[in-house]
């Protein structure tokens, strides 16, 4: 696989993207700007990134709950995407959604998902859509260890098997289904095993490693685009934060946090970069840009106004505002 | 004017569409060249071929959220459930997907999308295979839900259903696929209008699916003894034509509301909030309500029958208040 | 007392071949049953302690709790107290445990991958590997039952050694210091990183050596197999060289050769010659790159580095499992 110096910077720009601005959102949620719940994807960057930078425009994702990092990664705004956050009316979805519910239909997002398991149907969808209107797009459906228990993974595999859908299934394997360690969840250990069953090809690769994602991730995705359907990308990986935050996550042991903060993928790409050509100087300046952008990002999401509460029965349906009366 | 069978005005309004549009797609358990359970999609393989007429695993989670995907990525899919008692194995695509991602994505993503629910008891099917679910959808935000009565409806709100723009839950009763009807007009008929299936002064019978015949036979009845009801069919159930219902009422004074659901909970108590909030100056009598009991769906024959309202009681209840 | 060891990878056999070829999938439940078989056929052999090294899938545990609960588990398991990096090293980190306990044999179920791992670690002990893995050609495909009855019979041998084939090992060494090492071949890659590790584009190679090489075999060495064929008892290997671009240099050759499962490649080979043990082939690096090490992208090369691969029997003693039974059987181990 070839990658030029420019598709390593801005490999390495998406990355640095999500790490910054999910470590603000931290922030900003201990302060209380950010109302509600938010997952973090700290410490999974090289997953997303790796896998949607083989992806174009008109791909489609689908995600989860921990969602920010796909969306970015996918290309995603941050204005927008910290405006929803704050429940700003500027926000991706106008404040309706909030962190769990970011799409941007314009690039493929066909949104974070609040319900484990439920973006493998709707890639399945999209996949069945694109091979209707006979296309070469695919869809990316971007799943945790936790869903993969739930009856739509099946389903989805399996209907995306028989059908040959162009849907490539990555799970992001970051060992927690909430509290429960994949271990106590599951009688297996790899989750790419279960492509078998399926008749579908199942590969594990280091989810840390945003190269070795990026390879399988081209691979399945050409596959994919020519016609010869699904593929399951198990990407080992690690949730650096409890579930959620406020989550203290008493329930990983301290030795294995260690060992996967030891891991990191960024210092580890930082690592790879500075053995290939890259200066400190150059990765300095884009983290400067990136730490530019995010407070723009904040800036905008502050001194945008929340929605007024007559919308709240807007966007129901496409062609009936509800009555505010009736409560 | 043609003479079709219900099941025949489904099939036609579907393929009116398909035939116009290359996105509108049809796929669920069986609809292939075995064309469905209830024999509804026969012939439709054969014309549009296993790309849009898709037999699907029995996978009802798959089944609708690969209408809410397919829907959101530019087709229109027509998803067919194959008993509406089936909606409980796919419920979150449903409720917390379709129903919710234009609002949940502030307007940004459209589902023009049709879930088809054969619905309704007196085939014999038991607890699991006739039961009428209608409440369950109209009480979620989002989804449209219509139930014709009569192959001319059935034809008409399936072209609707399928230019909405919006999740549309197309209930149709089981036991009316054989009912043959007049279809004088190939036209969409407009979501939340209603239709007077029979005009009269003394009472409004407002009826849905299956039990608007049932009110019509009531309604002959009646006619003998000199009381003229008026049948009162919504054809949507959200949107609801309360203006309709208003009108009807502010003629009548008198309301019964019939429905095939248990009567717990039914959609029948909404439609009779709704007189009782807005119109209850227009009321004579105390609203009337009528539904199956509040029972599993009996299998045996006799239980069935018993189980079900018919339109005696309709007849009785009706004189209660007239 | 007789007592064998254990190194099952539960990361074998999942890696991008299954996408990029048509490579074997062996689930780890699989893995599991082939050790249960090895287990149940030692036992029975008079093997009475069986070491695992623990790996994430719990293999040996999963082993112990299974066979007991069936009431059929008379050896005693020992899934040994190491810290999990869970990575090759846990491998050469188990074999040096399993040594030093005393093993009589050692069983590797993985790949070329994870043989090479071991036998980073094993200096005497007999060494069965039972393929679990993807191209595989260390590795032979082995029934358990048959790998246990073998590794029983090995670990109760005065002279072990007797059935077993002490193998070639290509040592490399960068800028002259010793850096790693490949049991059947080391090939440079223009890759510039690890990734997935393995290499499917083959015209990225420059240089392939191969300790021996077969045409009945995929991979890498099998390109030099289907020019030559050296054995595992022959005292030499071969050097191969591919030119960039595609025309065929004097003295070249155009091959179509098995270079992954069910995939088979047309290259040309610029030149191949023989390695002698001992002997050093040395290259300079041209451009960065990466080492492939029994097919997986293990070592990152600079431009201007200077490469050295040297063949030395420094390898494995690995059993000949057929040999192995036949003595076993003419010594009786099958009476009672």
């Amino acid at each position: 696989m070839k990658l030029t110096k420019e598709k390593l910077q801005d490999m390495y720009l998406r990355m640095r993207k999500i790490r910054e601005f999910e470590t603000k959102a931290m922030g900003l949620f201990a302060e209380g700007k950010i109302p509600g719940f938010v997952h973090l994807y700290l410490g999974e960057e090289s997953a997303a990134t790796g896998v949607c930078f083989c992806l174009r425009d008109d791909d489609f994702i689908t995600s989860t709950h921990r969602g920010h990092g796909h969306i970015i990664a996918k290309g995603g705004d941050l204005k927008f995407m910290m405006a929803e956050l704050f429940g700003k009316e500027t926000g991706y979805c106008k404040g309706k959604g909030g962190s769990m519910h970011i799409a941007d239909r314009t690039k493929g997002i066909l949104g974070a998902n609040g319900i484990v398991g439920a973006g493998h149907s709707i890639a399945a969808g999209a996949g069945l859509s694109i091979s209707c209107r006979k296309t070469d797009q695919v869809c990316v459906c971007f799943f945790g260890d936790g869903s993969t228990n739930q009856g739509t993974f099946h389903e989805s595999m399996n209907l995306a098997s028989i059908w040959k859908l162009p849907v490539v299934f990555v799970c992001e394997n970051n060992n927690y289904g909430i509290s429960m360690s994949q271990a106590r969840h599951q009688a297996i250990k790899d989750i790419a095993d279960r492509a078998a069953s399926y008749g579908v090809p199942g590969i594990a690769v280091d989810g840390n490693d945003v190269l070795a994602v990026y390879e399988a991730a081209s691979e399945a995705i050409a596959r994919a685009r020519k016609g010869l359907g699904p593929t399951l990308i198990e990407c080992k990986t690690y949730r650096q934060r409890g579930h959620f935050e406020g989550d203290a996550g008493a329930y990983k042991p301290p030795e294995e946090q260690k060992e996967w903060l030891e891991k990191d993928p960024i210092p580890r790409f930082v690592k790879f970069l500075t053995e290939n050509g890259f200066s400190a100087k150059e990765l300095e300046a884009i983290d400067a840009s990136v730490g530019q952008e995010i407070a723009a990002a904040i800036k905008f999401a502050e001194d945008s106004p929340y929605p007024a509460v007559e919308k709240t029965v807007e966007d129901i349906y496409s062609d009936i505002i509800e009555e505010v009366r009736t409560r | 004017m043609k003479t079709m069978t219900y099941g025949e005005a489904i099939r036609e309004g579907m393929c009116i569409r398909m035939r116009e549009d290359k996105n509108v797609i049809l796929f669920g358990e069986d609809v292939g060249a075995f064309g469905g359970c209830f024999g509804v999609t026969a012939g439709m393989f054969a014309e549009f071929g296993a790309e849009r007429v898709r037999d699907t695993p029995i996978s009802e989670g798959a089944i609708i959220g690969a209408a809410v995907g397919s829907a959101a990525t530019g087709l229109k899919p027509l998803a067919e459930l194959m008993f509406i008692d089936f909606l409980t194995v796919g419920m979150d695509q449903l409720v917390n997907q379709a129903a919710k991602m234009r609002y949940m994505f502030g307007g940004k993503i459209s589902l023009p999308m049709v879930v088809r629910l054969p619905a309704g008891a007196g085939v014999g099917a038991a607890a699991q295979h006739s039961q009428s679910l209608e409440s369950w959808l109209t009480h979620v935000p989002g989804l449209k839900v219509v139930y014709p009565s009569t192959p001319q409806d059935a034809l008409g709100l399936m072209l609707s259903s399928i230019d909405d723009d919006n999740p549309v839950m197309y209930v149709e009763h089981k036991a009316m696929y054989a009912m043959k009807g007049e279809v004088a007009s190939m036209d969409p008929i407009p979501l939340g209008k209603g239709d007077i299936k029979r005009a009269g002064k003394d009472v409004t019978i407002i009826a849905t699916g299956k039990m608007v015949h049932e009110a019509l036979s009531a309604a002959a009845a009646l006619a003998g003894e000199g009381i003229e009801a008026e049948v009162l069919d919504p054809r949507t159930l959200f949107p609801l034509d309360k203006e309709l219902i208003a009108q009807s009422i502010e003629k009548t004074h008198k309301v019964l509301i019939v429905t095939e659901e248990c009567k717990r909970g039914a959609y029948s108590g909404e439609i009779a909030a709704i007189i009782a909030e807005d119109y209850f100056d227009l009321l004579d009598a105390p609203i009337a309500r009528i539904g199956a009991l509040n029972s599993p769906v009996p299998f045996s024959p006799g239980l069935e029958q018993y189980y079900l309202p018919n339109a005696k009681d309709i007849s009785a209840a009706v004189k209660k208040i007239a | 007392m007789s007592s064998i060891g254990i190194i099952a990878n539960p990361a074998s056999g999942k890696d991008i071949r299954r996408l990029v070829s048509y490579a074997t999938v062996i689930d780890n439940n699989e893995k599991v049953n082939i050790v249960k078989r090895i287990i149940l056929a030692a036992q029975a052999f008079g093997v009475e302690k069986a070491y695992f090294m623990p790996d994430t899938f719990c293999i040996g545990y999963t082993v112990q709790e299974d066979l007991s609960r069936e009431g059929v588990l008379t050896a005693g398991i020992e899934v040994l107290d190491m810290q999990l990096s869970a990575s090759a090293a846990d491998s050469t980190a188990a074999t040096v445990m399993m040594e030093s306990l005393g093993a009589g044999c050692i069983l590797a179920l993985g790949g070329d991958g994870t043989n090479r791992a071991v036998a980073a670690g094993i200096k005497k002990t007999p060494l069965i590997a039972v393929s679990t893995g993807t191209n595989n050609v260390y590795p032979a495909m082995l029934e358990g039952t048959v790998a246990g009855m073998a590794a029983a019979a090995v670990a109760g041998m005065e002279d072990p050694y007797a059935p077993c084939i002490h193998d070639k090992r290509i040592e490399l060494a960068i800028n002259g210091k010793d850096t790693d090492s490949a049991l059947i071949d080391a090939a440079l890659t223009e890759d510039l990183y690890a990734g997935t590790k393995a290499v499917w584009d083959i015209s990225r190679i420059r240089c392939l050596v191969v300790s021996r090489c077969h045409p009945a075999s995929i991979g890498f060495s099998a390109i030099a197999g289907c020019i030559d064929i050296v054995r595992d008892t022959d005292d030499w290997g071969l050097c191969l060289n591919f030119p960039e671009g595609e025309s065929l240099p004097a003295g070249g050759k155009k091959i179509l050769a098995p270079v992954a499962a069910g995939i088979l490649t047309e290259l040309t080979v610029s030149d191949c010659r023989r390695l002698n043990l001992e002997e050093e082939f040395v290259i300079k690096a041209g451009k960065p790159g990466m080492i492939a090490l029994d097919g997986e992208r293990e070592v990152q090369v600079r431009e201007g580095d200077t490469l050295s691969f040297r063949l030395r029997r420094s390898g494995p003693w690995r059993v000949d499992v057929r040999k192995a039974l036949e003595m076993a059987q003419k010594n009786g181990m099958y009476n009672r």
